[in-house]
This record gives C-alpha cells, structure tokens and sequence, in this order.
C-alpha cells in the first residue's frame, strides 16, 4: 500500500479527481501495447500543467519514489509499464495545442496531444506533421517525441527527430528546463533537444514541445505490387531508392498478415501474393504523375507478378487501411506475439530477408513481417504462447537469431519502438560500451536517484 | 456453499472470444466518447476489457469501484465499428454486468426499478402518472417529446429538462386493432412496439405513426400484453434474470404477427439482442431468434417492406420548409446497421432542406442509465453533439430514439440553442 501522506501531497498537487489509486484504475495502467510485461503502479497522478508535473518530480525525489512517465499507452516496447511501481505519471489530461504558426511553419504542443488530433487540426490550415507511427489514433505527441518514433511516412520525410525544435522538459529535480526554439536552423551549443528526443521518459518528462512542420503535399497516388516471391518484393524496394525516385511511403505486407487482414475485413486482397508491396508518391501533380510511373515501371522490371495503381482516393485509403490493420492482424494471431523492430541498411533489405528465412526453416517457428521497407525497418515476428516455458525460452532464441542477422548486416537492434523492456538484454551487444557508459553516466548526471523510469533500456546494475 | 469459478464469470465466460480479441492497441482511445472526455484508461474499451480479464485471473473482485467502472460505457459500439480487431468489448461489458448483479445483487433503489417495477406494465404507468402530478412543482417543464420511467425518476432532483409526461398514456388513447380507414386497401399487418417512453410521454407520436401507416394500408396492432423492451434492466443494469422475464411476455405478446415495428432504435437493437444474451434454453434460444427475425425499426420498414413512394412522404406542418439534421442513434446506426433509410425518407420529403451535421453518428451521451449515474459526463458528450447541431444552422433534429430525443432536448435548451427535436416520423403529414 502506497503510503497515504504522499497520497494526500499529491491530492494537495493535482487534486482529488486527478490522482487514481483503486486497484481497478491501477490494472489500468499495468501495461501497454506489448503482450509480454505487465506491472501494477502504485499510483496513478494525471496532472494538466508543467508546473504540477514538477512538483510530482520533486516528491517523488525527495521520497525516492519511481515515476514512469506515460501518454496513451499505445507503445510497444513495454516503455510506458511501471516495471518498479511507484507512480505513473499521465500526460494524457495536457492535451491543449498552444499554437499553429502557418508562417514559421511551427506548432508548440502540449504532450498530450493525441498525434491524429494534431494532424487534423494542422490539415484545417493546409499543414502537415509526417511522423506517422501506426498508433496515430491513439498515441500522443509527447510519446512519440519520447520514443523517437516513426511510420510509413519516414521513407521520405524522416523520424520524429527532424521535427523537433524545441522542448519543455521537467528534471526529476522538479526543475523546468527550456530547450531549443522556434527557429529551424539553431547552433547554441550541445544539441541538448535531442539528448530527450527518444529518452524513453529516462532523463525527464517533456512537458511542451515546438515542432517543425511542412506544407501538405497537394497530390499523391498509391500503387500496390504483388510479388512471388519475398526477396525479389525485398529487392524491388532496393532497386526504386537506387533509381533516384523517393517515394514517401513503401511498405511491405508478408502472406500471413495479407491473409489476417483479409479474413479480419474482407476486401477482396490477392490471398495468393507471397508478399504486397504498397507504395505512395507525393508533392505537386506533375511530379507524383512522373514518379509513379517510374515506380510502377521498376516494379515491373524488378519482377512484380502485377502492379495496381489506386484509381481515386477511396480505392488509395482502402490499401492504407489494409496497412493499418496489420498490427492487429499480427498481434492477434496467437496468445504472445513477439514483435522484433530491427532497421537493416535499404540495400540490404533482401539480403535481410533471406536471412530470416533460413532462421524459420532451422528454428521451426514461422516468422511474419510487416513493416517499413523503405526505410528497411521490419517487424518480424514469431508467434508463441508464454505460458508454455519451453517453448516461449526457444522462440525468444529464436528472436535473439534475428537480432543478430540484422547487427550481421549493420542494421540496429530498434528502428522505432525503442529499448525499453523488451530489447534491453541485446543492448550491450548492439552499442559500443564506452557509448553504453557515457549514457549511463548522463543519466546519473540527470536523475541521480533514479526515480525516472528505472528498469529501462539498460539492464539493472547502476553507475 | 460457495459458487464454483465458472458460476462465477458465466457470462462472461460465453463472450470470452470477444474478451480475448482485444490485442491493446489502444486506437479506441480516439473513438470513445467517454475517454474523450475523462482522458482515463478505466473508462475506454481497452481498459474495461483488461479489468475483466483481471476478474478472471483473480487479482480483481467484484468491488463497488469494479462495478462503477463497468457502468461507465454508453455501448454506444463505436469502438468495436473502428477496431482493427473488431473485439466486441461491448458484448463482454453486458455479461460482465450481468456476473456482477449475480455476485453483487442490485443496489437500492434500482431493485425496485429494474426487478419490480419495469415488468409491470400497468403499476409502471400508476407511478409515472403519480410522478407527473409533482413534476411541475419540481421540475422545470418542456416542450417536446420523452420516454422511460428510470430515465424519468434519475432525472428527479437533478435539473434536466424533461418532457411532460403525458395526461393520457398512448395505451388509454388506441385500439388494439387499428383498421385502415374506409376505402384504403389492407396489404399487411404489423405489430407496434409502443416502448416505455412512446406509451406515457410520446402518445402523440404513437397515434401519429399509427395514422401515418393505416393511411398507407397497414393494418397496426398494439398488444396490450407488451411491455418494456427491458434494455435498461438487462443491457443496463445486468439483471438478465428479470430480462428474461420482459423478454418472454414481449414474445409471446406478438405471436402470431409477421413483422413487429418499434419507433425507439433502443427498444429495436434490444429486442432483436434478446437471443444474444437471455437465451439460456434452446426453447427460449428458438423463441428468441424467431423474434428477432420479425423486429424491424419504423424507417426501415417503410423503405424496405413497405416500400412507399416517394410521393407518399409529405411534410407535417411543423417540418415545412424548414432545414432537417439527422442525428444516428447508436442503436440503430452501428447495432442495426441502418443508416440510409432515414436519411432517404428525410430527403424524399418535399419542402424540407436536408443538411447531413458533422459525427452524425457520434454518441449524444443518453445511454439510459448511463445518463442517471454519470449525468455530469453525460452531459459533456452532448455538448459535442450540440456543437454538431449549431454547425449546420438547422431548425430542427430528427432522430428515431426517444432516449436520444429525451437528451438532445436537455442539451440544446442548456445551451440555449433554439433547435427543434422531432421523432422522424413527426415530420411526416
């Protein structure tokens, strides 16, 4: 049981309606999007402004008190789990977009904001924020910053990184620390905004972020690409990127979640196809007219059984929804899904996938993937059942296989989920240790009793 | 001696396909209209599912606060129509209310409401008529339409706006029979489902909807037998037991008739739910289907069934000329699936402008009791609604549920927006 004093300062911080404690609310914050890590928090404290947030951090300093911090819950590296308890600091109440400057081409957002909101409010005046992690519909602005987050879009217009200008972010010392600015270009010493950009709540929590946006794109068209065979489909994407075209979006379906999806919300998609490739070019009518036709060409060339170009936006969003109903097509096709997110070098990609291949083949688990190839970030996933040890301790093997065949070929261990619990054991073979111990150092400098999320992206044993 | 696990989570037990699906992806955040007001993970579908499934592996138990919880969701479905997954969490909320009265029983004063008083047709109407001496003492009185007696009482002592009950009950004002007057010929026969509310705050609308279809050759039954559709004491509340009773004597009211037309999209979705969740025999699970085959919502017969001409569509003297919103009550549009027949209805009428509002399919918050023990939060997601409606510069919002026409008018005259409410088939001559 939580101690009640503290229960009460917290009442006195953010009030009563604000702090949650009953064993049902607490289940509520016990997990994420992950299906393997679960743990109860103490507490859970929603608070609307940057200054009840430091007050949070200065309790729980002061008490030695672990705080994880969380927005909607929707991550899938069991970043936002209260592995240690403690308090669970929501964001999700910090919902308010501060401004949208059409001509700086700049929003300041509040953390919570949900990242489809956003997107909406930004369209009303023709902007556009690319980062499109698939969770769109429910994460929030501050997770994405948190976890560097990526999607579809990153292809051509990069990760969460490129967009962030400036930050809000309250040390656990309860201090609240201004970083960066409205401006695109800024060269004021360390690049501190980036130091929280992808600190998976480690280092602070962000509590105000400045964003760098751009026009939206006027036209776009997506095309389809059925394939025989998976390494010629993995091939295909290497071949466009070296044609000089860069299509903001390719993405790649695998048979298994093609046929999920399929019998999920019929749509009539080729069941047959060994794996699909959806692609989209955008930017003025002229050029998505020339670009497309030089993908569909390539596709062609590089050995698509059939390419199909959207006809209009509806047939264009259909596809898109197809994409977007991957996750839960893979996630709910077994009782625990293991879900890798290793990027490997584009020109690599079918290299990569042979690889994984031959990995099913001598381990006996069927691997799935869907996922961004066009930036060579692949889900690859291996279906088990954790309640059966044995095989639950082979099919963590077998992921640790192709962790090592993406390091084989320079890829990373995360491209855009992030460490947090599920990938920390492979840290310390995917990072140079005098890197590994410089950040464990700026940690200590940052949230010396480590309150801040504790449990995260390294595995326990402190500075 | 102590009930077995399985007793236990019964229900829930039959859903647990549903329970299971949800992979907590956490999209239905963006569609619940409760979480998009409290911004809390108990109150969404993926929070709601993960505190049953903690029930069932034992670290929940049946708590008042684990209860309050599962009252607070509209089933307004909107998450299951959006999720990748297509979990019917919904489904697994009813059950797990219904596991949750068994181990908890009902709480005072809703035992008497749901287990007493609902079931029996005729004390129900001495209650809401004695209600309605006291109503002008104690409550602001309104213009309009309303309809079911615990929506009534939760209203009491809580400033909402409701409708006068009305001085005589649909079922003191019609026939059983309903002949087709003189010289218009008899093509089918259809029995009404008049619901709480049509009966005692609506009869109007009753009588009108009975005219509007002997007009057109039908033939319409009320069965004096029929009573609530029970949607607040087994969807609501959880009591399937008492459901069952409703259930049956609402079946065995309409034997014999070849369809059954209700003018409340919540009394329709729940009629035709009665083999999805009362069914606990094959006899009842045989009743029940048979049933549900002949249940259809007013719009919907006379688009699918009747199959009336555009010219049989005139506007009523309060609709003419005057510019038309529809709201989609969540029972008809994602439980039912009906969608285009009231819009083509409103949109055949002559000398009516249609204009479709932003979220028409959006939740208005009513969700019977749902409105009685979380009024406040009710009447925030009405609010969106009633920003829904402002946008289109309408006269007047048409819907087909009196529960949603019961909170549509509470909202709006909050807010002070002069927009008429109206049952769809009120705008018709």
């Amino acid at each position: 049981m939580f101690d009640k004093k503290l229960v009460s300062e917290l009442h006195k911080i953010v009030g009563k309606d604000a702090v949650l404690i009953s064993r049902e609310d607490l289940n509520a914050y016990s997990y994420d999007g992950t299906a393997t890590w679960t743990h109860l928090p103490d507490v859970v404290v929603l608070p609307t402004t940057a200054d009840q947030v430091s007050q949070i951090l200065k309790l729980a300093d002061e008490n030695r008190i672990p705080v994880t911090p969380r927005g909607a819950g929707t991550n899938v590296s069991g970043g936002s789990i209260p592995i240690k308890g403690g308090v669970v600091l929501c964001t999700t109440r910090m919902n308010k977009i501060l401004d949208i400057n059409k001509t700086n081409m700049t929003a300041i957002v509040e953390p919570g904001v949900v990242l489809h909101d956003f997107n909406i409010a930004l369209a009303k005046q023709g902007l556009f924020y690319p980062p499109d992690p698939q969770s769109f519909l429910g994460c929030t602005v501050g997770g994405t910053v948190a976890e560097n987050a990526g999607g579809p879009y990153c292809v051509k217009y990069g990760v969460t990184k490129q967009y962030v200008l400036g930050l809000e972010v309250v040390l656990a010392n309860g201090y609240i620390m201004k970083l960066g600015g409205v401006t695109v270009k800024n060269r004021t010493g360390y690049e501190l905004t980036m130091l929280f950009t992808g600190s998976e709540g480690t280092l602070g929590v962000i509590t105000k972020i400045t964003l760098r946006l751009i026009p939206m794109p006027p036209a776009s068209k997506t095309m389809m690409a059925i394939f025989d065979d998976m390494v010629v489909g993995g091939q295909a994407v290497s071949n466009i990127l070296a044609s000089g075209v860069v299509p903001a979006k390719i993405e790649f379906v695998d048979n298994f979640v093609l046929r999920r999806i399929e019998e999920m919300t019929p749509m009539g998609l080729p069941v047959d196809a060994k794996a699909l490739l959806l692609l989209q070019a955008d930017g003025s009518p002229a050029a998505v007219e020339a670009e497309s036709q030089q993908i569909v060409d390539i596709l062609k060339k590089s050995g698509a059984k059939e390419v199909k170009v959207a006809k209009d936006a509806s047939e264009a969003a259909m596809y898109w929804k197809m994409r977007s109903a991957g996750f839960a097509a893979t996630f709910s096709a077994a009782h625990t899904v293991l879900a890798e997110d290793v990027a490997v070098p584009r020109d690599k990609l079918a290299e990569f996938i042979q690889k994984l291949d031959e990995i099913s083949t001598r381990t006996g688990f069927f691997i799935c993937y869907l996922g961004h190839a066009g930036d060579g970030n692949l889900h690859p996933s291996i279906f088990t059942d954790m309640r059966n040890k044995e095989e639950f301790a082979r099919a963590q093997q077998a992921m640790e296989e192709i962790f090592e065949a993406a390091l084989s070929v320079g890829g990373v261990l995360s491209g855009e989920h992030g460490i947090g619990l599920e990938k920390q054991r492979f840290l310390k073979r995917a990072m140079d240790p005098v890197a590994l111990n410089l950040m464990r150092k700026i940690k200590a400098l940052l949230d010396p009793n480590h309150i801040l999320n504790p449990g995260k992206i390294w595995e326990e044993e402190r500075v | 001696m102590a009930k077995s696990k399985q007793d236990r989570y019964e229900q829930i037990k039959r859903f647990e396909s549903d329970l299971s699906q949800c992979m907590k992806c956490g999209f239905c955040t963006f569609w619940c209209p409760v979480y998009q007001e409290e911004r809390l993970e108990p109150s969404v579908a993926r929070g709601k599912n993960m505190m049953i499934r903690g029930l069932l592996a034992g670290d929940l138990e049946y708590t008042k606060e684990y209860a309050q919880r599962l009252n607070k969701c509209t089933l307004c479905m909107t998450c299951t129509a959006n999720c990748p997954a297509k979990a019917n969490i919904p489904n697994v909320i009813v059950a797990a209310r219904a596991d949750t009265v068994k181990a908890r029983g009902l709480k005072f004063p809703y035992n008497i409401v749901y287990r007493w008083l609902l079931p029996r047709r005729t004390l129900f109407g001495r209650v809401v008529r004695f209600a309605s001496w006291f109503q002008g003492i104690f409550l602001p009185k309104t213009e309009g339409t309303v309809r079911h007696l615990s929506m009534f009482l939760s209203a009491l002592g809580k400033g909402r706006n409701i409708p006068q009950i009305a001085p005589r009950f649909l079922r003191q004002s019609v026939s059983v029979v309903n002949k087709t007057p003189k010289g218009v010929e008899t093509t089918m026969t259809v029995g009404y489902f008049t619901g709480c509310m049509t009966d005692f705050v609506f009869p109007e609308l009753g009588k009108h909807i009975i005219d509007f279809l002997t007009r057109n050759g039908v033939e319409v039954i009320v069965p004096r037998e029929q009573g609530c559709c029970g949607a607040p004491v087994f969807l609501g509340a959880g009591d399937f037991d008492t459901g069952r009773k409703m259930a049956d004597t609402n079946v065995k009211a309409f034997e014999g008739l070849d369809y059954v037309i209700s003018d409340c999209a919540t009394c329709t979705s729940s009629l035709k739910d009665y083999n999805k969740f009362l069914a606990d025999t094959p006899e009842r699970k045989e009743a029940y289907t048979k049933f549900a085959g002949r249940i259809l919502d007013i719009s919907q017969f006379l688009v699918d069934v009747l199959k009336l001409p555009a010219s049989a569509y005139k506007p009523s003297a309060e609709a003419k000329g005057k510019k038309v919103t529809w709201h989609d009550p969540c029972h008809l549009n994602r439980h039912l699936g009906i969608t285009s027949q009231p819009r083509q209805i409103i949109k055949s009428i002559p000398d009516i402008e249609y204009v479709e509002m932003p979220n028409a399919d959006r939740c208005c918050g009513m969700a019977g009791s749902f409105s009685m023990y979380y009024y406040d939060l009710s009447k925030q997601i009405a609010d969106k609604k009633v920003e829904a409606i402002k946008s289109t510069g309408a006269d007047i919002v048409a819907s087909s549920c009196p529960g949603c026409e019961i909170q549509l008018i509470d909202s709006l005259l909050r807010n002070k927006v002069p927009v008429k409410v109206m049952h769809i088939m009120e705008l018709l001559a």
